[in-house]
């Protein structure tokens, strides 16, 4: 999708675009500066020893515009990046997505429980073979009375146990499809909740871009401040 | 150079039936339940596979994605199709059979065809 916001178009991208390009107009103003310098100006950068010495003004004021130059292209950067961002968090297919993911994460819990899943096939088979032993004993004649009463006991927990996990597999079986049951029915609203989640995004990403470019801002306007005349 | 001849297309047609073989399937899942519990003798077989009498009243089973057809023996070694389920990917058909009426009937929470003429036919 190609949009900044749903259902706008490429509107979205002729948005981001000029933004791009503030840094640039940006660094022209400053390079302009820089240029007229050497005639007419000299660079004090707010350093009083530095009156009288020709060499460092421009010396202090390259290291500046060079540190500014950094700072505008990582700048132009983070507004690409928040511009990408955006475009992420303005698509609906991508919305739509992260459902059919939530769904596929569920239904993996629900394949594992399924009745002809292979955790309760064990669990029945395990069962069964637990009741069968618990039969053949009864009627096992090769123990003693007291071996055979120890061995049956011992059969006795196991089926109990096995019962009770093959419940709560049931009881999860029966969560899980209640959860499924829920994404299905719900599935608009569900996808109106992650617009709106993604919508938030875009508002975090548009102030730190706001902040990174009043910072930006405040550093030229320093180099630009720092820019005096000799004996000025 | 004949045998060659031969043998290369079927190696090729047996590699891409194991491909198939191998390619997972999509499933869904069906959630039977029955009204009232049923009793061990109620019987009832999906896409011609007998189930497991639903423990507590309730399946859940996973199932290819497709219609399959739910049917119950009729007698006379003929089966009665209740109604056809829907399964979609990664989704959950419900569909209630009600032991009180003969035959038993589907009650779909979701339908897909309101003609009472045609089978039932149950979505997720």
């Amino acid at each position: 999708m190609d949009s900044l916001s749903c259902g706008h178009g490429a509107g979205g991208r002729r948005l981001v675009r000029p933004l791009v390009l503030v840094p640039v107009l940006i660094l022209g103003l400053a390079l302009l500066s820089a240029v007229a310098t050497p005639h007419g100006r000299a660079f004090a950068a707010g350093d009083p020893n530095a009156k009288g010495d020709a060499i460092s003004p421009v010396e202090d004021f390259s290291r500046e515009l060079d540190k500014l130059k950094k700072s505008f292209g990582e700048l132009g950067k983070k507004m690409d990046d928040s511009a990408k961002a955006i475009e992420g968090y303005t698509d609906v297919e991508k919305a739509r997505k992260e459902i059919e993911d939530l769904r596929g994460a569920v239904a993996g819990l629900l394949d594992a429980v399924a009745d002809n899943g292979g955790l309760a096939t064990l669990g029945d088979k395990a069962l069964t073979r637990a009741r069968n032993k618990l039969r053949e004993l009864e009627q096992d004649t090769r123990f003693k009375p007291e071996e055979r009463n120890f061995l049956i006991e011992q059969w006795r927990k196991l089926r109990d146990d096995t019962e009770r996990a093959n419940q709560e597999l049931g009881s999860a079986r029966a969560r899980f499809a209640e959860l499924l049951r829920t994404l299905q029915a719900n599935e608009d609203f569900i996808e109106e909740l992650v617009q709106i989640r993604q919508a938030q995004k875009v508002i975090d990403v548009i102030h730190q871009l706001t902040r990174d470019i009043r910072g930006a801002s405040d550093q030229l306007q320093r180099l630009i401040g720092g820019i005096k005349p000799p004996g000025a | 150079m004949r045998a060659r001849r031969v043998l290369i297309p079927c190696a090729a047609a047996l590699s891409l039936a194991m491909l198939a073989a191998c390619t997972p399937t999509d499933v869904g899942y069906v959630e039977i339940k029955t009204v009232p519990v049923a009793t061990p003798t109620a019987t009832f077989y999906l896409d011609s596979v007998k189930l497991e009498p639903p423990k507590n009243g309730t399946a859940v089973l996973r199932q290819r994605v497709g219609t399959a057809k739910l049917e119950t023996p009729a007698g006379g070694g003929q089966m009665a199709v209740l109604c056809d389920i829907v399964v979609r990917k990664n989704r959950i058909t419900t569909v209630t059979i009600s032991l009180l009426e003969r035959p038993p009937r589907c009650q779909c929470r979701n339908t897909a065809v309101a003609d009472p003429q045609a089978v039932r036919s149950c979505i997720g």
